[in-house]
């Protein structure tokens, strides 16, 4: 006996921990942090995010904030990705931390997949509204049918307050107002509970009097049908014509309830309006890139043509987010994120003014401990070697022009 | 103590012994279906199950019955033939609800901070309800599956009525109409789930305009009818001993 209760504890033990394992299994992504372990590629050839702003670096439970900015999808979109055909603007969090009020391309409301066209630039916004108390990470966000997500630069946002004060208060179309953080929950819970207990009445009708061993030995001795009596039989019958008429029941008096009701709405959105494009007045040509390793800096020879009417300088060169800046032609007045910026970590070997109709072959170099931190100097180690970005030329009354690079890199050891 | 000799004494002890085991099995019986039903139910029903934004008239009402059937059927199976217990679809359904409310609320909620009406399990007692019945009615493995699995599949939609119609109450949304079920997806932002994933709606079940949900819950119905077959074997299969002869 003791034997027996030994190995049933013991078994007991492992139902348990499977039972721990099964619940455990999932749970939904909570982090979005995944941003350095994307590879460089992805991050350097599909979307570019820039211009981004956000709008507050601490916020209150129930307020709200923008991040806002473009972003440019690649021309040279890598072969190894489903193009954008059906992308959706999300926002990358850890969780429901802020609840998204709304996100807009272009002016339009996207809370559904859109079709996004290669070239081309697009302005993104996305309201949110704090729920959760913490510091934060927010990153911009694009996930890609068949290439996955990828997650723009971020930055640390602090929210404050208490999230049992927050509400999320929605009007709906037949006049009422109601708060979604908790709407429905109670009758959820009510209804979940009956059907649960109703359940257990009818396990436990069946295991009120002894029942493994004995009912196994009347089978096993050909005596099955005299296990179950008429008046087990009827109570049967009394569950399922309850069962049944409850569910009929309710699911009448819940029309009455509800008489309004749609179904779930989804569906694809096309025609995203991109920034217009003027024509480009610069041409670049990328002569040579080297990646020094122990430099941690890229070398670019470029070839600049300066088409346009006005004298350019060269601004900045922005790869997956981190934005490499010449300080002596731009500084950066958005705030934005300390890790991504290089003040100055664009070094030209002659910025003087480009006039209308030169052309002039410069050295570039962006160096920033960037490349390591973000493991953008990982793509050295890509089947396919190449580097891309975006580069932002400065006129004299202050407009920008950007020009996106694509070429091969040589990473360079010594 | 030779090996013959009994580890009761007496009747009255043997009826308690029994007993105890009974506790013990039904104990260990529930966590094992439990653990083994939810995992198979989150590899095949996964996000129909876990957002309020997926659980439409079509492939909800089609999916979840057809693949919540399979454990009902093999423990019906077990009991029904080796022991006449008629309770082998409620048990499980019990033990797969019991598992799915500790993810929901201790992860979905405890740990990620999604509501618990964006996140609640399906309801599936009515169906299995119905199932125990037949069988016992019937004692009939064919009149079970058909009769059951066919009602199994049209209780589904209506069984869940009343947790999900207060979400498909539409709103007005910058311009756009959407559930209440929509905007709690909008809103509680997943970074995982992206929106092009959301298999909602979508089948060639557009000729029957209105009437969609309950089109869906009959095929649901005949599908889950050739389930219940094939697991009641899987049932019979692993329920059954062989002894080694003795030499
Ligand atoms: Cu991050």
């Amino acid at each position: 006996m003791k034997l027996i209760k030994d190995k049933v504890a013991k078994l007991s033990f492992v139902a348990l921990l499977m039972t721990v394992t099964a619940a455990m299994f999932y749970t939904p992504t909570a982090s979005a942090h995944g941003e350095k372990s994307q590879a460089a590629f992805m991050r350097m050839r599909t979307i570019h995010w820039y211009d981004l702003h956000w709008s507050k670096e601490t916020v209150a439970v129930n307020e709200t904030m923008t991040v806002n900015g473009k972003f440019h999808v690649f021309a040279g979109w890598p072969e190894t990705v489903d193009k954008p055909e059906s992308s959706f603007l999300n926002i990358g969090i850890p969780g429901p931390v802020f609840i998204r009020q709304g996100s807009w391309i272009g002016g339009k409301l996207v809370p559904r997949s859109v079709a996004l066209e290669l070239g081309e630039t697009y302005e993104f916004k996305v309201l949110l509204r704090a729920r959760r108390p913490g510091d934060w990470h927010v990153h911009s966000m694009m996930n890609v049918e068949g290439g996955g997500p990828i997650i723009g630069p971020g930055k640390w946002v602090t929210i404050t307050g208490s999230m049992k004060s927050f509400t999320n208060p929605v009007t709906t179309l037949t006049g009422d107002t109601i708060d979604l953080e908790t709407y429905n929950r109670e009758n959820t819970y009510f209804w979940h509970t009956f059907w649960f207990v109703v359940g257990l009445a009818w396990v436990g009708f069946w295991i009120r009097k002894p029942v493994f061993v004995p009912r196994l030995l009347a089978v096993d001795a050909g005596k099955a049908n005299t296990l179950i009596t008429d008046g087990e039989k009827k109570v049967g019958m009394a569950f399922a014509a309850g069962t049944m008429a409850l569910v009929a029941f309710l699911m009448q008096t819940t029309n009455d309830k509800y008489p309004v009701t749609t179904p779930l709405q989804a569906g694809l959105l096309r025609g995203m309006i991109p920034i217009e494009k003027h024509a480009p007045t610069i041409s670049v040509k990328v002569d040579d890139a080297t990646y020094r390793v122990p430099g941690r800096a890229m070398q670019m020879t470029l070839t600049i043509t300066n088409n346009g009417d006005e004298p350019v300088r060269l601004a900045e060169f922005n790869t997956a987010g981190v934005r490499f800046l010449d300080s002596k032609v731009w500084e950066d007045d958005t705030n934005y994120p300390d890790d991504l910026l290089a003040e100055d970590g664009l070094s030209v070997s002659d910025n003087s003014a480009i006039a209308p109709g030169e052309k002039r072959t410069v050295e570039v170099t962006a160096s920033d401990a960037a490349w390591e931190v973000y493991r953008l100097a990982d793509l050295i180690y890509d089947p396919d070697s190449r580097f891309a970005g975006l580069l932002f030329f400065s006129k004299e009354n202050g407009q920008r022009e950007m020009v996106t690079v694509d070429a091969p890199l040589i990473p360079s050891f010594i | 103590m030779s090996a013959s000799q009994s580890a009761v004494r007496s009747r009255a002890e043997a009826i308690k012994v029994s007993r105890t085991f009974d506790w013990m099995i039904c104990f260990v019986l529930f966590f094992i279906i439990l653990g083994g039903y939810h995992i198979h139910y989150m590899l095949t029903g996964g996000d129909w199950d876990f957002w309020t934004d997926w659980k439409d008239r079509r492939l909800w009402v089609t999916v979840a019955p057809i693949v919540s059937i399979t454990f009902p059927a093999a423990v019906q199976s077990v009991l029904w033939w080796r022991y006449r217990l008629p309770f082998g679809a409620v048990l499980c359904v019990l033990g797969l609800l019991f598992g799915e409310w500790i993810n929901r609320y201790f992860n979905f909620w405890g740990w990620t901070y999604f509501p618990i009406n964006f996140c609640f399990p399906s309801q599936l007692l009515p169906g299995a309800i119905v199932l125990d019945v037949i069988l016992l009615l019937s004692n009939s493995m064919v009149l079970t599956a058909v009769v059951g699995g066919l009602a199994y599949g049209l209780l589904f939609y209506p069984g869940n009525w009343p947790v999900i119609a207060p979400l498909h109450v539409p709103v007005e949304y910058n311009g756009m109409v959407m559930t209440l079920a929509d905007l709690q997806g909008y809103h509680y932002v997943r970074t995982g789930t992206p929106e092009y994933i959301r298999m909602v709606e979508k089948g060639t079940l557009r000729t029957f305009g209105k009437d969609v949900a309950p089109v869906s819950a009959f095929f649901s119905g005949f599908v889950s009818i050739l389930i219940y077959f094939l697991w009641h074997f899987f049932g019979k299969w692993f329920g059954s001993t062989a002894f080694v002869k003795s030499t």
